[in-house]
């Protein structure tokens, strides 16, 4: 009893100061949002979970304005921020506010431009730079060209026509166009994105901008048969701005928010603009081009969620706990410490009486070629199992390679 | 070459043994006789197929192209609508009904003379039965990629060496002239110092998820399609989407090794050897029962400085193919005829009559014949369609393990890590063990 008060206290104490180290370094972002055209009391809530989540931003919310069409009182300090996320696309702001979130932009502060926020403003010239690309508003040929790459080529296209179209909802494939920015280096180049609108025909000035990915609009489904610009990276005096168009809010936050991939280059694009790099490491289930990944708590599983889940393996059930252990076993690199524990526990689901057949038939096969001494006895006890014999004979055989 | 009289007198044996002892009078039908003028009968190569699904098929429809000078007698395959189907096509061709039919290897190399045996399998059967065809002293066509691990490899290498066989390794595009041409520009210094190489080999594609175990369908043999891979109930995945699994395959980067990777190696002189050093990273399915890499990225660095580097197609600017750099130009090569150069004059150069002059075959499939006839060594022999797959699978291993493998290309051993070199093998699951060469 007294053993488990000092635990609990231990861990409370230990989140205190994980939380203190996060509030102290992490960058202080403001999400502008009210009255736009998506669901954005939601939305704004999923930003901020997703961007406080990676524990680089402690978010606020701002929220304009408060009645209909009145936006003289919205006047954040936008000094006070290193980030700010525009979740907005209604009514326009006071000059005086303009003014001041161009001087935030120019003196180096970063951007996120989310989705709808590409249709705001559209008579405002330097909102329109910032974003890179536009769509709807009476948008057309005069506030610049299309820019979509057709093939492995990028088009820019100044023929006259309409900014902003839309097809059919589905999940698509992204195509990461540059795999050397900061923003999508160490990404898989193609991947799969949850249920989502895909902007089509966004059309802009597109100065000093950069599309990182595209996704092909199907004319299948009523999109443009192009591929589009899905994540945009810009400049705009010192500061940096990321463009994504993707995130359709559902039921619940739905799959398009919850897609690991959205989640992550939302966050990795958010550091860019901060600091010009990223630091975040690629997380073990970013989506590819095998299938989509939704991460329905924003929250990437750990170890521990790997074997909570591995012992109840069996065919038919969900595989990501073992591809999330072997991805951890690959990141490890060899290195024999991280590999010893993750054996430990891998040993201990062998051990398990209650783990399922599938789950330990998974585990010899890892444990044949990275497993230790440590392993072998327990392996040499299914030996005897029937159901597990020739899995615990194949690591038994591998494991005494050099013999 | 010396063994050639006596390779023609162990056919001569074996069609006697064979009419002796077995009875088997459609082994040399009166076509085969040299009757209306046709080849004489010591000129028809006879041969079987083990594996007749689609590749398998494919590769008998070249043979059979060829106009007479094969004849098809028996035909091996654990899938029953593949054995009927491939019967169909030698009966009709060979206008008799007689193509024997056998779901077991082991019946149709113990009753079967053949001179040569055309080979498709999934990956995981290739070690057992191309030493089994070779220890048979038939001659080979055999799919690449040529092994599942390293150990599979070198137990082929050695039986085809030993048993004097003539191999040809399913690399056709060696037999194709822009693939040639750029390999021998290459070989013969057009782009200065050769210093590097990009092989792009296609991306990987969605999976299926995993779907539920069902009832193995009458017609396929599922314990014998599985053989010395490790048990597992049917899912409905066999033929051509057992690629997409690690226990049978390493998925688009070993499938393709054996094209851009072996055509990489000819322009490059690296047939012969393998790189020292290998890096990189791969990227996996999350869901499902298709587990092998999507996307693949490595750096493979050679004792003479050459670095070359594998990844999935869309990683590359060049994309799909083979592109050498030296330090006074590039060459690219793909299908479709596909070749560039940095400097299009690079592509009129005349090969001098003292330079380097690539082996030229016009015909995958007639150079394999040809060369069945003359013992001549064919355009893809075992050496370079191992090392080729050398590179693929030491890719697939530093991936696995997440660490830069050092690699012995003479003594064939991975330096100094025990986890990794667990990799060049996968044990079999009994009864079936490597052959003894």
């Amino acid at each position: 009893m007294k053993r488990q008060l000092l635990n609990i206290l231990l861990i409370a104490g230990l989140i205190a100061i994980v939380t203190s180290c996060n509030t102290k370094s992490s960058y202080k972002t403001l999400i502008i949002t009210g009255r736009n055209t998506s669901n954005w009391k939601e939305s704004s809530s999923v930003l901020k979970q997703i961007l406080d989540g990676s524990g680089l931003f402690s978010c606020e919310i701002a929220t304009n304005p408060k009645s209909a069409g009145d936006t003289s009182s919205f006047e954040p300090d936008f000094s006070k921020y290193k980030l700010v996320v525009i979740d907005y696309n209604v009514d326009s702001w006071s000059e005086k506010t303009k003014t001041a979130f161009l001087d935030f932009v120019r003196n180096g502060g970063g951007v996120i431009v989310y989705q709808g926020a590409s249709s705001s403003f559209p008579d405002w010239k330097e909102y329109n730079e910032i974003c890179g690309l536009g769509g709807w508003g009476n948008r057309s040929e005069k506030d610049g060209p299309y820019v979509y790459y057709r093939n492995n080529e990028l088009v820019t296209d100044s023929s006259a026509g309409i900014a902003g179209s839309y097809g059919k909802l589905s999940e698509y494939e992204v195509r990461v166009r540059n795999l050397d920015h900061p923003v999508t280096r160490g990404l898989p180049v193609r991947w799969m994105h949850g249920y989502d609108v895909l902007y089509a025909r966004l059309r802009g000035p597109a100065k000093n901008m950069e599309i990182l990915a595209t996704a092909y609009s199907d004319t299948a489904g009523g999109g443009s048969g192009r591929n589009e610009p899905v994540l945009m990276a810009i400049t705009y005096g010192k500061g940096r701005i990321f463009h994504t168009t993707m995130g359709i809010l559902g039921e619940g936050g739905g799959p398009a928010v919850h897609c690991a991939g959205f989640i992550v280059t939302l966050q990795r694009g958010a550091e860019w603009a901060v600091t010009g790099n990223v630091t975040q490491a690629v997380p073990n289930d970013f989506p590819n081009a095998a299938g989509i990944v939704l991460r329905p708590d924003y929250k990437e599983i750990t170890l521990e969620d790997d074997f909570a889940n591995i012992v109840n393996y069996e065919i038919s059930k969900s595989t990501k706990y073992l591809t999330d252990l072997q991805a951890r076993i690959r990141k490890a690199s060899g290195d024999a410490k991280t590999l010893l524990k993750y054996e430990k526990m891998m040993v201990s689901v062998l051990k398990n009486s209650e783990a399922t057949i599938d789950s330990k038939k998974l585990i010899l096969r890892e444990l044949s070629w990275m497993g230790t001494d440590y392993c072998i006895a327990s392996i040499k006890e299914l030996v005897k199992n029937e159901e597990l014999k020739h899995e615990a004979e194949f690591a038994l055989e591998r494991l005494n390679v050099e013999k | 070459m010396a063994n050639k009289t006596s390779r023609r007198d162990f056919v001569k044996r074996s069609a006697v043994a064979v009419a002796g002892v077995l009875i088997l009078p459609e082994i040399i039908p009166s076509t085969a006789l040299g009757k209306g003028g046709k080849l004489p009968p010591s000129d028809r190569i006879i041969m079987g197929a083990i594996g007749t699904g689609s590749q398998g098929t494919s590769n008998m429809r070249d043979f059979l192209d060829l106009k007479g000078q094969v004849e098809f007698v028996a035909v091996c395959d654990v899938d029953a609508l593949h054995l009927k189907a491939a019967k169909e096509l030698v009966d009709k061709t060979n206008k008799n009904t007689g193509c024997r039919t056998y779901g077991d290897f082991r019946e149709f190399m113990a009753n079967e003379k053949l001179d040569a045996v055309s080979i498709a399998l999934p990956d995981h059967w290739h070690g057992i039965i191309y030493s089994e065809a070779a220890n048979k002293k038939w001659d080979v066509y055999g799919e690449k990629p040529i092994c599942r691990t390293i150990s599979d490899g070198q137990t082929i290498v050695n039986a085809v060496k030993k048993n004097n066989i003539i191999w040809q390794t399913g690399s056709w595009q060696r037999s194709e002239s822009n693939f040639h041409r750029g390999a021998e520009l290459v070989i013969n210094g057009r782009i200065g110092k050769l210093k590097y190489i990009e092989a792009g080999l296609p991306d990987g594609g969605r999976g299926i998820g995993t779907p539920p175990v069902q009832e193995v369908p009458k017609e396929l043999d599922w314990e014998m399609w599985l053989g010395p891979a490790l048990k597992v109930p049917y899912r409905g995945v066999a033929h051509w989407d057992w690629r997409w699994i690690l226990d049978y395959s390493g998925g688009q980067l070993t499938d393709w090794a054996g094209h851009h990777i072996d055509i990489a190696n000819w322009g490059a002189g690296l047939e012969h050897t393998g790189p020292v050093e290998i890096e990189g990273q791969g990227v996996y399915p999350r869901e499902g029962i298709f587990n092998v890499p999507v996307e693949y990225d490595f750096l493979c660095k050679y004792s003479n400085g050459i670095e070359m580097r594998v990844a999935n197609a869309s990683r590359f600017k060049m994309g799909m193919g083979t592109t050498w750099y030296g330090d006074i130009g590039w060459i690219h090569v793909d299908r479709g005829g596909k070749i560039a150069a940095s400097d299009p004059k690079i592509l009129e150069e005349k090969i001098g009559e003292n330079e380097i002059h690539l082996y030229k075959s016009e015909n995958h499939w007639q150079n394999f014949i040809d060369c069945v006839r003359s013992r001549k060594e064919a355009i893809a022999p075992i050496e370079p369609a191992y090392r080729a797959i050398s590179v693929g699978l030491l890719g697939e291993i530093a991936m696995t393990t997440g660490q830069k493998i050092l690699w012995d290309p003479d003594k064939e051993v991975i330096i100094g890590n025990q986890a990794a070199s667990r990799l060049l093998s996968r044990p079999y699951r009994r009864p079936w063990t490597l052959p003894t060469v």
